[in-house]
């Protein structure tokens, strides 16, 4: 009996430690969880959606595009709505920005303004009124028309808030332009 | 009151290191020496942590909160504050809320959206280990909305209420005539001290902000110590006057040019036309295939529309004379200045859909009327003197100007449309900066697209130019000579089939 002691003494030690620990992780505040960290999702929902794309006659044109998952939340939906749009059209359609893109961040406050912030656009950017139309339109219009609750979204680039690119007037939240869609 | 717990300088745990590493071996068999290796290892392990934590004096007393240097935990803060701040995975931002604001902010980032206003913060935020951490002045900055703040500097830092002094709101009113600056929140009539580029507000007692002062044009930022709230201002302007008004009490700050701009004496006797050839100087603007430029082919057609004008009659003025750079701000203030009767800019388009080819007319869309100024001018209609009455009324007058911008924009189209060889795009309505704040009839005109081969070369010969101008100074007199109809329509009317 003498003999299991110290085995017995060195079970009870390491049970205690071990609860120990198990202790310290339940308690210990949750550390924010890193940026473009996924939570655990349920079952993905495929779904569709409308992007606008210019087409020759420099209007914007609908292209539907199903997508495997389609997010309930407006933010990871906008987000998606945005890179496919970045992604380019597979139905022919020009390049709604004239540079390769990325979406950088994505707020949305209680009113339903959007504010999307896109990589900054290269100096020696390709200048035009047409341009800035296509871009500020086909993404103000694709995120308003698959994000329930957006009624305007506001473009910003390289993490600041712009007056223009050239022509037109980035400094407020733009509303979708149906003028500028091709019937 | 706070204190900062670094107990034992980091540097004692990698002495523990390194007599452990020189024990390792020969000793490690003693129990007593065991003992001391699995102290080291805890001091080892815990000193860091405790290094990188700060105690902060909360109302609800001391609270631990991460910190590296002078950042503090930003989310850790906020929640002190009372908000519940939750983290977006696919947006890559963080939410701060509670039931009256709600504050939104990205790690890297130096902006954030307050109550659905983009905010420009003092510093960025930045991703250490795990914490967003910012220096104290963002802190301050972010938690200000919520009705929080922080005193004590670094190494004493203390989350405290706003309401220790009065929590004043700044807001920010642009006008052409100038900005105006509308403090709430206090009876106080500070006084007011100029110097050279900025201005100082001295209260009699201490003073918050409810929420950052949004930079614009004319005034850069703003900073408030203690009783002093301090405008940093554009070159050229100052403060053109302050005073106070009642119920709801507040303090009204004019900022305007520091030498009023006196009108340009042009003598005339008719209406004048300012034409505004886009782009100039290092802003090239759009480029053809065969190298033409933009920035060359509305400084051609704009001479010669000016050219014909004056041969009918009617004064013209350039916006600029030659290759040189003018602000879009500056070519609309130019024709406010001069009183111009119409404001018409020049442009050749370009798109990344290569067939895209023809002419089409803009005119300033309803809503980017600045809304917001007239809503805070409207705020402030009680015992409002006639400056901000003015405001009311330039806003109306701007609305009005709509209808006889779509029509000019129409006469201009028509004139176009009747050129060979130019597909009608029609009118449309867009918020163009340049367009933004003329107090007259005004519109812009796409004569073709550069990024179409066939029309970049015809838009770059001498006598389709020459057309075009004809084109636009017909219009532009018959838009003079026709009487403004009462009530014309505002829409954008679609190209012709």
């Amino acid at each position: 009996m003498r003999a299991l002691r110290p085995i017995v003494a060195t079970v009870a030690v390491v049970a205690v430690l071990a609860a120990l620990v198990l202790l310290s992780l339940h308690h210990r505040a949750p550390a924010p969880p890193p940026a473009g960290a996924e939570p655990a999702s349920p079952t993905p929902v495929p779904g569709k959606l409308v992007l606008f794309f210019p087409g020759d006659d420099a209007l914007l044109h609908r292209e539907a595009r199903e997508v495997p998952e389609l997010p309930a939340a407006a933010l990871p939906r906008i987000r998606l709505v945005l890179e496919e749009l970045l992604a380019g059209s597979r139905e022919g359609f020009a390049p709604a920005f004239p540079w390769t893109a990325t979406v950088q961040a994505v707020f949305l406050d209680r009113e339903g303004d959007a504010f999307v912030d896109f990589s900054a656009p290269p100096p020696d950017i390709a200048s035009g009124s047409e341009i800035e139309m296509t871009l500020a339109f086909a993404a103000v219009n694709s995120v308003v028309a698959n994000s329930p609750g957006v009624r305007r979204v506001q473009l910003l680039f390289g993490g600041h808030e712009v007056t223009t690119l050239g022509h037109l007037d980035l400094s407020r939240p733009l509303a979708p332009s149906v003028e500028m869609v091709a019937p | 009151m706070l204190r900062v717990r670094r107990a034992l300088p980091l540097a004692a745990a990698s002495v523990y290191s390194a007599k452990l590493e020189e024990r390792r071996g020969s000793t490690f068999r003693h129990g007593a020496m065991r003992k001391r290796i699995a102290f080291a290892c805890l001091v080892g392990l815990t000193l860091p942590l405790l290094a990188a934590a700060i105690t902060v004096t909360t109302p609800a007393g001391p609270k631990e909160v991460f910190a590296r240097g002078d950042l503090l935990d930003v989310v850790a803060l906020l929640r002190f504050a009372g908000a519940d701040v939750q983290f977006a995975p696919a947006a890559g931002s963080y939410g701060a809320v509670t039931p009256e604001h709600q504050i939104q902010f990205t790690p890297g980032g130096a902006l954030a959206v307050v109550d659905g206003r983009l905010t420009p913060l003092p510093g960025p935020l930045r991703l250490v280990d795990g914490h967003i951490v910012a220096a104290q002045p963002t802190v301050i900055a972010l938690l200000a909305p919520l009705g929080w703040t922080m005193k004590g500097g670094a190494g004493a830092p203390e989350l405290i209420r706003a309401g220790a002094g009065e929590q004043i709101e700044v807001s920010v009113v642009r006008a052409p005539t100038g900005t105006t600056l509308v403090m709430r929140g206090t009876k106080q009539r500070p006084r007011v001290v100029a110097s050279q580029g900025s201005v100082a507000l001295q209260f009699a007692t201490p003073v918050t902000l409810l929420r950052p002062v949004m930079p614009e044009s004319e005034l850069l930022g703003a900073e408030l110590r203690n009783t002093t709230l301090t405008l940093r201002l554009a070159s050229g302007i100052e403060v053109t006057g302050t005073y106070p008004l009642d119920d709801p009490p507040r303090f009204v700050v004019r900022l305007g040019t520091a030498t009023p701009v006196a009108p340009v004496a042009v003598p005339r006797t008719g209406p004048l036309v300012v034409l505004d050839p886009g782009h100039g100087g290092e802003d090239q603007g759009a480029k053809g295939p065969g190298s033409e430029l933009e920035k060359d082919i509305t400084m051609a057609v704009g001479r010669a529309t000016a050219a014909h004008l004056q041969a009918a009659g009617v004064t013209a003025r350039l916006t600029r004379d030659g290759d040189e750079a003018v602000s879009l701000t500056d070519r609309t203030a130019l024709a406010n200045r001069l009183q111009a009767a119409v404001f018409v800019s020049i442009h050749a388009n370009a798109s990344l859909a290569r067939g895209a080819h023809g002419a089409e007319t803009y005119y300033m869309r309803a809503d980017a009327s600045d809304p917001q100024a007239a809503q805070a001018a409207a705020r402030e209609n009680a015992s409002a003197p006639p400056d901000t009455v003015q405001l009311i009324l330039w806003d109306l007058a701007h609305v009005a100007n709509l209808n006889n911008s779509a029509r000019l924009a129409r006469t201009v189209q028509e004139k176009l449309n009747a050129l060979q060889g130019i597909k009608d795009r029609g009118i449309r309505q867009a918020p163009f900066v340049v367009l933004t704040g003329a107090t007259m009839p005004s519109a812009l005109v796409e004569v073709g697209f550069l990024s179409n081969a066939e029309e970049a070369a015809r838009l770059a010969a001498h006598d389709v130019q020459d057309q075009i101008a004809t084109a636009l100074a017909e219009a532009i007199i018959d838009f003079l000579r026709a009487p403004a109809p009462e009530a014309a329509p505002t829409q954008a009317v679609p190209p012709t089939p």
